[in-house]
């Protein structure tokens, strides 16, 4: 990042093709629809451009780059009305089709993807950090504004309801 | 953070697929990426509207400061020259520096007086009137302003004014630096002020100075403005969480 804040376009296409995949991903699970997430990463893309002037590497840029990620899904949710003690308390209704005419693998997999999209969002996010981006639980916590304890504790309720997801198999 | 990993869950998680962004955003995020190390540092967005005043309001603080930095900067070679102790300058050579109210309060009183009851020569007391004036500003400005606020050149005035402060010289002249002429005392009032608005105008305004003035902006039912200036906000400072509180002064109210 920094070699691109010296100009170094080149740079930005190394960092951008290790980050472009698991940022998509983490982006398109954390929201579920995929025009939306297009969009949405897209703009988290375009903050770093447009950021890269005042980029300081205090952390790793993973960090920063999950940071703005965040930022731009609590936008995302915060117009659709979602307040930050619901991202936390309230399950989200899952949007999967039904799996009943699934092979049974399928099915399983349709479990463990719609208690995925159960998780409230906070939870869900946490995992994804975790899982997706690789981050430990002091980068989710400095990514997501939150304390160690709390995202330490959102990561164990999600780990707890994917693995009960995964019982039922 | 190991303990909270489970190959279970994670092996399940890797199932569910491998999306990747569409080429097509790939091409246009590296092109934006491109376009923008090419114009080096130059903002992505140009200032036009009402955005010129945030460009405006940067570029007057920073002549302001450019202005009293070099005229902070013209001072110190004079209070340098008091340092040391004997110098020799013609009388009149004096009096080409006094403005015409200040040899009026001179005047009675010189010839009345012998050489070593005069207190010091009058240019010495001239010169020192910048180091003093400097030693006051520094001090009115560590009072007034922050320490992580206070401009440079405040902070190295104060070394050179000391040294100027101190009374060395003789016993008899520290009677006239005690009673400074009228010139002397308006000029460090003026000094401070300038200093002051200086201070205020000085450096880049910091994100929470951001807000609050997109704050204001809001306050004042400006919302296009508030609106732009939010998003220009949040270009800036990506990575900056805004806190609940200061989100609803800032936000548009639904």
């Amino acid at each position: 990042m920094l070699a691109y804040r010296g100009g170094d376009a080149r740079a930005f296409e190394t960092l951008y093709g290790r980050h472009r995949a698991r940022l998509f991903r983490f982006v398109l699970r954390s929201i579920k629809v995929r025009a939306l997430a297009e969009e949405l990463y897209q703009e988290v893309w375009m903050r770093v451009i447009e950021a890269r002037a005042s980029y300081k590497p205090s952390a790793r840029f993973t960090t920063w780059l999950y940071t703005i990620a965040h930022n731009r899904l609590v936008d995302h949710w915060r117009r659709g009305g979602l307040s930050l003690v619901s991202l936390d308390d309230h399950d989200a209704p899952s949007s999967m089709p039904d799996p009943a005419h699934h092979a049974e693998a399928r099915e399983a997999l349709a479990r463990f993807a719609a208690a995925l999209e159960r998780l409230p969002p906070a939870q869900r996010e946490t995992f994804l950090l975790h899982e997706e981006a690789g981050l430990t639980v002091p980068e989710i916590a400095a990514a997501t504004g939150s304390n160690e304890e709390a995202a330490k504790s959102r990561l164990r309720y999600a780990m707890t309801k994917l693995k009960a997801a995964l019982a039922d198999d | 953070m190991t303990e909270e990993r489970d190959p279970k869950v994670s092996r399940r998680y890797r199932e569910l697929g491998a999306e990747e962004p569409p080429r097509e955003l790939d091409q246009a995020i590296l092109a934006a990426a491109h376009r923008a190390a090419d114009r080096a540092h130059a903002p992505l967005v140009a200032p036009a509207g009402r955005h010129r005043w945030y460009f405006a309001f940067g570029a007057a603080a920073v002549l302001v400061l450019a202005v009293a930095i070099t005229v902070q900067v013209e001072q110190r070679p004079d209070a340098e020259a008091l340092l040391p102790p004997t110098v020799s300058v013609p009388p009149d050579r004096v009096d080409r520096f006094d403005t015409p109210a200040e040899k009026e309060n001179k005047a009675p009183a010189e010839p009345s007086k012998p050489l070593a009851d005069a207190g010091p020569p009058p240019v010495r007391e001239r010169r020192k009137a910048p180091a003093q004036q400097a030693a006051e500003v520094a001090r009115a400005d560590r009072l007034e302003a922050p320490p992580q606020q206070a401009p440079a050149f405040e902070t190295q005035s104060a070394p050179v004014a000391a040294p100027a402060a101190p009374p060395s010289a003789p016993s008899a002249k520290t009677e006239s630096q005690a009673a400074p002429s009228p010139m002397a005392t308006a000029r460090p009032q003026a000094k401070v002020q300038e200093s002051r608005a200086v201070a205020s105008l000085a450096g880049p305004l910091t994100p929470e100075q951001l807000l609050e003035r997109i704050a204001e902006l809001r306050k004042e039912g400006r919302h296009d403005e508030a609106d732009k200036a939010l998003e220009e906000f949040r270009k800036q400072y990506p990575d900056y969480r805004i806190a609940d509180e200061m989100l609803k002064k800032v936000e548009r109210p639904k």
